[in-house]
């Protein structure tokens, strides 16, 4: 019967990497967050929408795929490296299952092999190194609704001028459209930074819809009629979903929060450390130190040391994965009910969790989200899933609210991009902009050698911009990389600007830039310019 | 990528790299920058040339007479002079975080200088700053007050008391993350000595931080005739121009007392409300 359902829910996952890709060196530890991410989280995604189409099971889901990820993604070097890094792995499943075949690590060693085997079929066979292609079948189809976000997830808030703004916005759209063939309907603003008056360069771009924290949307101004459970107009007329925190609450809390559960893998038991050095020294690093290689035979166990922890059982924590998403789909049910009743129209719950959660930290998250559609899609009527998009289509009538200022981090605000580890950084950045808007206005019409150095300031700058690097001094991780990165990126546009400005551009230094740095090859400099801004502020 | 670290007390200091850049551009300037509802960042420049020119206009000594201050402006709307407070600073900090105690107002800051007869040299002027409010909106609508007193109820099923708690448990679960990704990576950079370290066992390496922290605050709120004459504990309250009020308290452990009296304007009327709130905070010790 039509119309059954009670309310809405919507499930979006945000995917991001910074753009993390070294030419420079044969071998670079930190291209592994990206490696491990695709043989963890990205891969196995496709792996559930490929088994979920195939069996004739709807589902939705909203995945924000950022302009660096995608980038990394089509990277012809990258792709070859990442073959490398999955064919080792593949190489050592294989010897594992044949060391183990008398041990109690069989089940475990083979179903790495199965793993390994599958990433290799589909990357090869599938999608012909082309991942994009993947996700991009699965939008087309109307199950996947592929989002953007700032061109390299740069921290809105915290720009001081509205060119820095439009040009993370609009860059991102260019970046979208050679990748998907249509322009982005919904964006993730990074770090759910909101400032408001920002949307009108969403609205410029086409971008009908973001997400905010929750209160982002409960702050806001007049009080939201429905708190988080519609989504609201921000005057310009772009819309805000905000963050439904018990959904984020249910799969994450320590105490009740599924990923902690005995059954499933532990984190900290890795091959990496577990393997005969000399067994295991091909798969590591040139360096030849031991590290995490993402293989792990054991289970969480229970509060036991390291060393006592139990074997790995795949299908009992399969098994779990199954009764979790069951749990996970009747909260929903009971919060939907209940909320349709106290509202008097159907709620809509966002749920928001970074991707890479799913398989990469909790290893059968990406079996929980199948049975979770499964189980949606099969067993029940009280929910519908839907992405922003069908929503608004289904509602367009919404309360006008302005939404606070407001992120999803730590105290709530800007604080976690802005404190001692990184306050420094904000003054270099913003003399980047204001330099680069002046370039790209005093040079409307560049071609040749001078083109190409105003390009690739382009570049430099945005990649500045990332909040992955105060993001990463704040928490204290990898902190010595995030300020080399963002010192080099200064170094690079300081030098090509004094090369501009002076009028002697060194087409050696300029190409040995662009051959580091070739995010957005198509970039267009002139982004940055003041007249396109206001442009894009006026909806013109 | 994860996004919601928590901010790690011991960790404040940047990474010595970032001296590799300029110190100065060579040009006055200053910019401000929001941070949450009361604070804000203030970086600045002042060049040689214009401690010049301001000497030249003030007054050779004015550097001696002068205190060195930030003036915090508040923003107002229209023509009316705003407050505003100074800070005592050395110009050479080049850099401040700036305490508000009015959340959802517009600052701007100038750096310069206090003179003993009251004037005050502006030296260079920063950008302006909508700060957030920070709280539940005291505007509502129409059709919003037929469902007010269900207001309450919708912050709870909102998840409103998670607020500023980095996400709560996500935050949580994302901090062990990232305590695992230093442990496993920032180490063993490919760039730096750090490479060169020798790796550690496993199990020392594993070990799990675990933690927890949580506390409350409250926020108390309320609305009458825009023209009455209110209190809570016996404290005069300020009145929105449409009769709302909120405030927002510290909530320790014990009973707190809220007498809230509202008396209309002519004071033949009075309504009385008394909220008794209790909190009982325990932990387990470890």
């Amino acid at each position: 019967m039509a119309n059954k359902e009670k309310g809405y829910l919507s499930l979006v996952l945000h995917a991001h990497l910074p753009f993390i890709r070294h030419p420079e060196y044969e071998d670079f530890l930190e291209e592994d967050w990206f490696f491990e991410a695709m043989c963890e989280t990205y891969i196995p995604l496709l792996d559930v929408y490929e088994r979920l189409t195939a069996e004739g099971t709807d589902f939705r889901v909203t995945m924000s795929i950022t302009p660096p990820l995608c980038n990394m993604m089509a990277d012809p070097l990258l792709r070859e490296r990442f073959r490398r890094y999955y064919s080792l792995r593949l190489e050592l499943a294989e010897k594992e299952v044949v060391r183990n075949r008398n041990t109690q690590f069989l089940e475990v060693a083979k179903m790495y092999e199965t793993k390994f085997r599958r990433i290799r079929e589909l990357y090869e066979d599938y999608y012909h190194g082309n991942v994009l292609a993947g996700f991009k079948k699965f939008q087309d189809m109307g199950k996947l609704e592929i989002i953007t976000c700032g061109a390299t997830h740069g921290f809105l808030p915290l720009e001081l001028r509205k060119e820095a703004v439009h040009a993370q916005i609009k860059l991102a759209a260019d970046d979208y459209r050679t990748h998907f063939g249509r322009g982005p309907r919904g964006i993730w603003l990074a770090e759910c930074a909101y400032n408001p008056g920002d949307d009108v360069y969403l609205k410029a771009q086409g971008i009908r819809y973001f997400f905010l924290e929750t209160h982002g949307i409960i702050y806001g101004s007049p009080r939201p009629r429905y708190g988080v459970y519609a989504p609201v107009y921000c005057p310009s007329g772009v819309a805000a979903f905000g963050r439904d925190m018990e959904s984020a609450q249910q799969v994450w809390s320590a105490e009740t929060g599924y990923p902690g559960d005995s059954r499933y893998r532990e984190f900290y038991r890795d091959l990496g450390y577990d393997l005969e050095y000399d067994y295991v020294k091909p798969y590591l690093h040139q360096d030849g130190v031991r590290r995490n290689i993402g293989m792990k035979y054991c289970k969480i166990t229970g509060r036991v040391q390291l060393n006592e922890k139990a074997p790995y059982n795949p299908a009992e924590a399969r098994e779990m994965a199954a009764s979790h998403a069951g749990n996970f789909m009747f909260n929903r049910e009971r919060q939907i009910e209940h909320l349709n009743h106290f509202l008097g129209k159907k709620p809509v719950v966002v749920s928001m969790y970074d991707a890479e959660l799913y398989g990469h930290w909790w290893y059968e998250g990406v079996d929980f989200l199948e049975f979770l559609f499964k189980k949606v899609h099969h067993d029940q009527k009280t929910i519908k899933m839907v992405t922003p998009s069908e929503y608004l289509s289904l509602h367009p009538d919404n309360q006008v609210v302005q939404p606070s200022m407001s992120t999803w981090g730590d105290k709530g605000y800007n604080e976690v991009w802005l404190n001692g580890t990184n306050d420094w950084m904000y003054r270099h950045l913003h003399k980047q902009v204001e330099r680069m808007v002046e370039l790209a206005n005093k040079f409307p019409t560049a071609d040749g050698i001078l083109k190409r150095a105003l390009n690739q300031c382009a570049r430099e700058v945005v990649l500045g911009m990332s909040s992955d690097w105060a993001f990463l001094m704040t928490v204290g991780t990898a902190k010595s990389y995030s300020t080399k990165r963002f010192v080099a990126h200064t170094h690079r546009f300081t030098g090509l600007y004094e090369q501009i400005m002076g009028n002697r551009i060194e087409e050696g230094y300029l190409g040995d830039i662009e051959w580091r740095d070739n995010i957005f090859p198509a970039v267009d400099y002139r982004v940055f310019s003041t007249a396109e801004a206001e442009k894009a502020a006026a909806g013109k | 990528m994860t996004s919601s670290g928590k901010i790690n007390k011991g960790n404040n200091a940047p990474e010595a790299e970032h001296k590799a850049l300029p110190e100065n551009y060579g040009t006055t300037e200053a910019s401000l920058l929001p941070r949450d509802p009361n604070w804000m960042f203030i970086y600045w420049e002042i060049t040689e040339n214009s401690k010049k020119e301001a000497c030249r206009l003030h007054g050779a000594d004015i550097f001696q007479k002068g205190r060195q201050v930030i003036r915090v402006r508040e923003v107002a709307e229209g023509d009316a002079a705003g407050k505003y407070f100074d800070i005592p600073v050395m110009h050479d900090a080049k850099s401040w975080y700036v305490n508000v105690q009015e959340s959802g107002r517009a600052y701007c800051c100038e750096v310069g200088l206090a003179l003993p007869d009251g004037a005050f040299v502006s030296l260079v002027r920063t950008n302006t700053v909508n700060l957030p409010a920070g709280r539940v909106s005291d505007v509502t609508d129409e059709k919003w007050m037929a469902v007010t007193a269900d207001f309450d109820k919708l912050l709870q099923l909102s998840g409103v008391e998670y607020i500023g708690k980095g996400s709560g448990e996500v935050a949580k679960s994302l901090a062990q993350r990232w305590e695992m990704l230093r442990t496993v990576f920032s180490r063993a950079s490919s760039w730096g000595v750090s490479s060169m370290a020798a790796p550690q066992a496993p199990q020392k390496q594993a070990e799990k931080k675990f933690w927890l922290v949580a506390d409350c605050e409250l926020i108390l709120y309320g609305a009458t005739e825009p023209d009455a004459f209110v209190t809570v504990s016996g404290r005069k309250v300020n009145l929105n121009p449409d009769g709302t009020f909120s405030m927002r308290f510290a909530l320790p452990d014990g009973i707190v007392d809220l007498p809230i009296k509202a008396v209309s304007k002519d004071e033949t009327d009075s309504r009385e409300i008394d909220i008794k709130v209790t909190r009982a905070t325990t932990t387990d010790g470890k």
